[in-house]
């Protein structure tokens, strides 16, 4: 701090110096808004501008240094009306301090913002934006109009993606002028045009730019069209952050023209997809029904049968054939059987056959009366005895008995 | 090929009817004969769908002042 002390003796540098620090450490001269008028307006060959900025309570010193001079949104001119936005700081040297602009507008867009708010406010309390005027935007519009300009990005954009999501979809430009004293006319009688040609949904709207530029969008007749058209209007004015009357108005407002395409279009593939698979399905359930019937079908059939009348004479033939077969069995065993026992009994017989014993030698001795002799007393010496031979018979008389 | 009340029906409205077509036939008690008509329907219901959906690709027209149009 700076005494009335004579001991204490600064140099101008010193004391520049100390003053640019005050001004250094001040919070608020580091950014600051400054209005004023333009005066000794002087565009050096270096680049820099030197400019001196004044109202009725003073003026100052300004510079904007040629690195600044993209914050420059017009042409400075004597006598301009600006907003200056910079720092105020030190030339230490000349002891002088001054503004060092990063950014000069100018201030006439302020009345332009002012007539802007005023025409909305306006519009707003005539209803014109109201909800319950908004009309829904129609989900497979097939014929879309576009009001814009017929050249640039926003066309463009548009145009590719309408084509990406639906390349069945008819688009109908009306070529437009988005700018200048005719644009409004021009934008008003696209509308109108649109209408009588009969699109399904409007995109009204056009490239990003400045207030100005858009200016076309806040007229009155843009926004009264907007309001009468009985299609569903779009609208797509400039950027994201750009709004104007136009958007207010306008049944859907999409922040840039892409957007504004892929609210307008549907996706044709994803409606296919659905389709396809509402297909499919109804396949697949109608086999599984279709599957289900026969296996039921069959099930009946298959009991039916077990059942039928035919199966039981079927299964009796099948009983009596077995039976038979038994029965022919049985006999076949017992006719053996009984046959052996003959062949047995035959066997025993001819064993017991007195032909047999005659052919193991025996013979059998009859009288001259036939009867067969089986005792020596039956007969006397003398007697004729006939003796049967296996093979023949032998005349015989008696010589002697031995009893 | 659709029915008159059909050509007033949005493709919303369309599939809504699939899907109840669907949970339908997809019931297990459904007579058969049902069945039948409910697929049968289905079916051209797909058909009108696809016949809505108009499969030509397009050239953008211009609007002229007085109401033509040639291709942009």
């Amino acid at each position: 701090m700076m005494e009335r002390n004579s001991k204490n003796i600064y140099s101008v540098g010193q004391i520049n110096r100390y003053i640019k620090n005050m001004f250094a450490q001040d919070y608020m001269l580091r950014s600051v808004r400054v209005r004023g008028e333009l005066s000794n307006v002087k565009y050096h060959g270096s680049g820099h501008i030197y400019f001196t900025l004044k109202d009725d309570t003073g003026c100052m010193n300004g510079v904007m240094f040629a690195g600044n001079r993209s914050g420059l949104g017009c042409v400075l001119k004597e006598g301009m009306q600006v907003i200056v936005n910079g720092n105020i700081d030190v030339y230490e040297r000349d002891g002088k301090y001054q503004l060092y602009a990063k950014a000069i507008e100018e201030d006439g867009k302020g009345a332009l913002y002012e007539r802007f708010l005023a025409m909305k406010e306006q519009m707003e309390e005539m209803g014109m934006f109201a909800q319950v005027y908004k009309q829904p935007i129609p989900a497979n519009a097939q014929c879309i109009g576009i009001v814009t300009a017929p050249t640039g990005a926003a066309v463009r954009d548009i145009i590719q993606i309408a084509k990406r999501r639906n390349p069945f979809v008819q688009l109908v430009l009306y070529p437009a002028i988005v700018q200048g004293k005719d644009a409004a006319a021009s934008i008003t009688a696209g509308i109108r045009a649109l209408t009588a040609y009969g699109v399904d949904v409007m995109i009204v709207g056009r490239g990003g730019g400045s207030m100005e530029d858009l200016w076309a969008f806040n007229e009155p007749e843009v926004a009264q069209a907007i309001f009468d058209c009985p299609i569903p209007v779009i609208s797509a004015v400039g950027h994201e952050t750009d709004t104007t009357i136009a958007d207010y108005v306008a049944d859907l407002r999409a922040p840039t023209p892409s957007a504004a395409a892929e609210l307008a279009v549907f996706e044709v593939r994803r409606l296919l997809d659905a389709m396809e698979v509402y297909k499919r399905k109804l396949d697949f359930v109608m086999d599984q029904n279709c599957r289900m019937m026969r296996m039921k079908r069959l099930g009946y059939q298959e009991r039916l049968e077990r059942l039928s009348p035919v199966r039981r004479v079927q299964d009796n033939r099948m009983r009596l054939t077995a039976l038979e077969e038994h029965f022919s069995e049985a006999m076949e065993w017992k006719l053996v059987g009984v046959r052996h026992r003959m062949e047995i009994l035959i066997e025993g017989y001819k064993a017991a056959s007195p032909l047999n014993m005659l052919s193991h030698g025996y013979s059998y001795v009859e009288n001259a009366e036939g009867k067969v002799v089986k005792a020596a007393e039956d007969v006397k010496e003398g007697d004729h005895l006939q003796i049967r031979l296996y093979k023949g018979q032998l005349e015989t008389v008696v010589e002697r008995i031995i009893k | 090929m659709a029915e008159q009340k059909e050509t007033q029906l949005s493709i919303e409205e369309v599939f809504e009817q699939l899907d109840e077509m669907l949970m339908r036939l997809e019931a297990e008690e459904i007579p058969l004969e049902e069945a039948f008509l409910l697929y049968e329907k289905g079916m051209k219901l797909l058909k009108y769908c696809d016949s809505a959906i108009d499969k030509v690709e397009k050239k953008v027209l211009l609007l002229q002042e007085n109401g033509e149009t040639y291709e942009f």
